[in-house]
């Protein structure tokens, strides 16, 4: 399992490298975002961890760019905890965060997290889920490539928006809150982060909705959380 | 408190001296009293003076004139002087006195002799008429002596003068109501100034007062007045400055505890990795490293604490709130402080609307106040009022004295309040404040009924969703 690290801070990211290695990861380190992408067209790592302030080219360039040929998952490591910069991190296709001062146990549990959300998503063997029947957007979850299917295409889904998806197909209908999707996707304690929940929501909406502003399959229930309409 | 004293400061404001606004009133007040006064005192000096120069001339002409009646009838002989006086014809109110041949006559039953002043009766016995004001009971009157020599008798007449009397005290009532008429116009006029400075004057304390409340958006409206706007120009670009300065140490705050998040990673994980192989070390080295661990930990929650501080100081982030079960996250942080949640006495599920990390950091931090400073926690119980949920967290400790409870919300809060114990940051109580505020509750101290600490939390409860 191969690892980038994309940090411009040397002791943060021989820290990061020692702890990930002390994991069994195979880790790769790039200073800035020109670099990294470059590594990343030579060879796409399994996992990244992508710090947000990055000199010249910031992180959310990075991110973007990789999300652009791949969808790795991708972990921010952040030392900024500010509403709009954690959200903009994700908005821009990043699956999870962590802020700094982290502690070693909390990014081997996140990377943990999201190699399991690789893992499901090969490993299941279910018949599809039909989620739109109108043959003009029609809609299909397929677990057993990991894959969501719309109209014959493959729909770019990273492995969190694919989990995020079948968990509320499975079975389809159950209104999950918040904190419950927190905790089966990303696998966050009781503090988790439920902002990170709605973002992702957002961009699946943008992938698998006919108009995301009127969401018809992944509805909001106020209050309570989300729910899977199948059409 | 901080009310309690404001208002304190007001009274003993009030005690010291008259308001500016009683001053000008009182001064326009005086000075129209003082220009009216002296107005109709020369008015009334003047006329009286013409007024009574004019009577004079009068009363001496008609007694003249009666003088020349009187001599004519008594120089033909065997007049009768009761007669001659009878018919001498005086306007009414006036009396003759006449004395001849030693003796005294009058033509009024009411005055005699008397009447005449000594000084009158000198000037005639010298052979000079003479006139003077004299006071009867009927009143002021005008005593004119004339010497009739032809016949050897003196002649009085006494004319009264309570009619002018009453036309001067009619004008003297006037003038005095004019006067005091004025001095009220003026206290007027006064309160009207007053009232056209005091009110931007009062407009700026108003904008003052909500700026030291923390509103320092607050400014003064501009205005078309040229005096006032250098005024409120002045006042806008003084808050201006402060709120300018008051967000840079803020932010310098944030922006020092964002920088420290550099280094403090990268010990962290450091620590994290000889942690990880702690049995390889020495027993000393371990117990070192127990120490870097300690105190590493206590200097990550330090920072933690400040930026979250310097941040609600600065304003930033508003934290997206939701409805967080306070029975639910009260022992999820009794749990992870090491109580047995069942701690926890609660009648019902009740929910508040806030940051659920922030609101745990708080009760995480009233925890394990009680734990290093209280002797531990003996009971923590959920429960709503009228105005919120109120969350009570009382310890076994010795309490804390009524005149340090204030403080003891204070950032590093010194002496008796922190009880002697280095394992807390000395923010954890403000940040308990701060947090409470910012989500629209308050805390507060008193003692349990044990005698220990009792701290009172007080949260609004989320409407229902």
């Amino acid at each position: 399992m191969q690892v980038l690290v994309v940090e411009d801070d040397d002791r943060i990211r021989t820290v990061l490298r020692l702890a990930l290695e002390d994991e069994g990861y195979h880790v790769t380190e790039a200073a800035d975002t020109p670099s990294a992408l470059e590594q990343t067209r030579a060879a796409m790592p399994d996992l990244m961890m992508v710090d947000l302030m990055l000199g010249e080219v910031d992180g959310y360039t990075c991110i973007r760019e990789v999300r652009r040929i791949s969808d790795i998952p991708i972990v921010i490591v952040s030392a900024r905890s500010d509403t709009h910069d954690i959200v903009a991190g994700l908005e821009a296709g990043a699956d999870d965060y962590v802020t700094k001062p982290f502690q070693v146990k909390e990014i081997t549990a996140r990377l943990r997290a999201l190699r399991r959300r690789l893992r499901t998503s090969a490993d299941a063997a279910e018949p599809d889920i039909v989620l739109d029947a109108d043959p003009a957007h029609y809609l299909v979850l397929s677990t057993s490539r990991g894959a969501a299917v719309l109209d014959g295409n493959d729909v770019p889904l990273t492995v969190t928006e694919y989990r995020l998806l079948a968990e509320l197909a499975q079975p389809a209908g159950r209104v999950l809150s918040r904190s419950a999707l927190l905790e089966s996707v990303w696998e966050h304690g009781y503090y988790g982060d439920e902002r990170i929940v709605d973002v992702h929501i957002r961009r699946l909406r943008t992938k698998i909705e006919r108009d995301p502003g009127k969401p018809r399959i992944v509805v909001t229930v106020r209050g309570m959380g989300y729910r899977l309409d199948p059409r | 408190m901080r009310t309690g004293r404001r208002a304190l400061g007001r009274r003993a404001l009030g005690r010291r001296a008259l308001g500016l606004r009683h001053r000008l009133v009182l001064a326009f007040g005086l000075v129209a009293l003082l220009v009216a006064a002296v107005f109709a005192t020369s008015t009334y000096l003047l006329a009286q003076g013409y007024l009574l120069a004019q009577r004079e001339r009068i009363v001496q002409h008609q007694a003249f004139a009666d003088a020349i009646f009187v001599q004519r009838r008594l120089e033909s002989a065997g007049a009768d002087v009761s007669a001659v006086l009878t018919a001498a014809g005086t306007p009414a109110g006036h009396t003759i006195i006449l004395k001849w041949r030693g003796q005294w006559y009058a033509s009024s039953l009411d005055q005699g002799r008397d009447v005449v002043p000594v000084a009158v009766r000198r000037e005639i016995g010298a052979g000079q008429a003479a006139m003077q004001r004299v006071r009867t009971d009927d009143g002021p009157a005008l005593v004119v002596g004339v010497p009739v020599q032809s016949v050897s008798a003196d002649f009085y007449e006494i004319a009264p003068l309570t009619e002018l009397d009453g036309n001067l005290r009619l004008l003297s009532g006037i003038l005095i109501g004019g006067a005091l008429g004025a001095a009220g116009a003026g206290a007027l006029l006064g309160w009207w100034a007053s009232r056209s400075v005091m009110t931007p004057l009062n407009r700026v304390a108003v904008t003052a007062v909500s700026i030291a409340g923390g509103e320092l958006d607050s400014r003064l409206a501009a205005t078309d007045d040229p005096e006032l706007a250098t005024i409120v120009g002045s006042f806008n670009s003084m808050v201006d400055t402060l709120q300018q300065r008051i967000n840079r140490d803020a932010r310098l705050a944030a922006d020092v505890s964002h920088e420290l998040r550099s280094p403090l990673t990268t010990l962290v994980g450091s620590v994290d990795l000889l942690n990880a192989r702690r049995d390889e070390l020495p027993e000393r080295s371990q117990r070192a490293l127990d120490l870097v661990t300690a105190d590493l930990q206590r200097f990550r929650r330090l920072l933690d604490d400040l930026l979250e501080l310097a941040r609600s100081d600065a304003g930033l982030d508003p934290r997206p709130s939701t409805a967080v079960d306070l029975g639910g996250l009260v022992r999820q942080v009794l749990g992870e402080v090491g109580y047995d949640p069942s701690v926890l006495r609660a009648s019902e599920e009740v929910f508040v609307a806030g940051d659920k990390s922030r609101l745990g950091r708080l009760f995480r931090n009233l925890f394990e106040n009680a734990d290093s400073h209280g002797g531990g926690l003996t009971n923590v119980e959920v429960s709503t009022s009228d105005d919120g949920v109120l969350v009570v967290v009382d310890d076994s400790g010795p309490g804390i004295r009524p005149e340090d409870r204030e403080r003891a919300f204070e950032r590093f809060a010194t002496g008796a309040t922190k009880r002697g114990s280095s394992s807390g940051t000395g923010l954890g109580l403000a940040l308990v404040a701060e947090t409470a505020a910012a989500h629209g509750g308050a805390v507060w101290c008193t003692s349990s009924s044990a005698g220990g600490a009792r701290f009172v939390v007080r949260l609004p409860r989320a409407e229902a969703t």
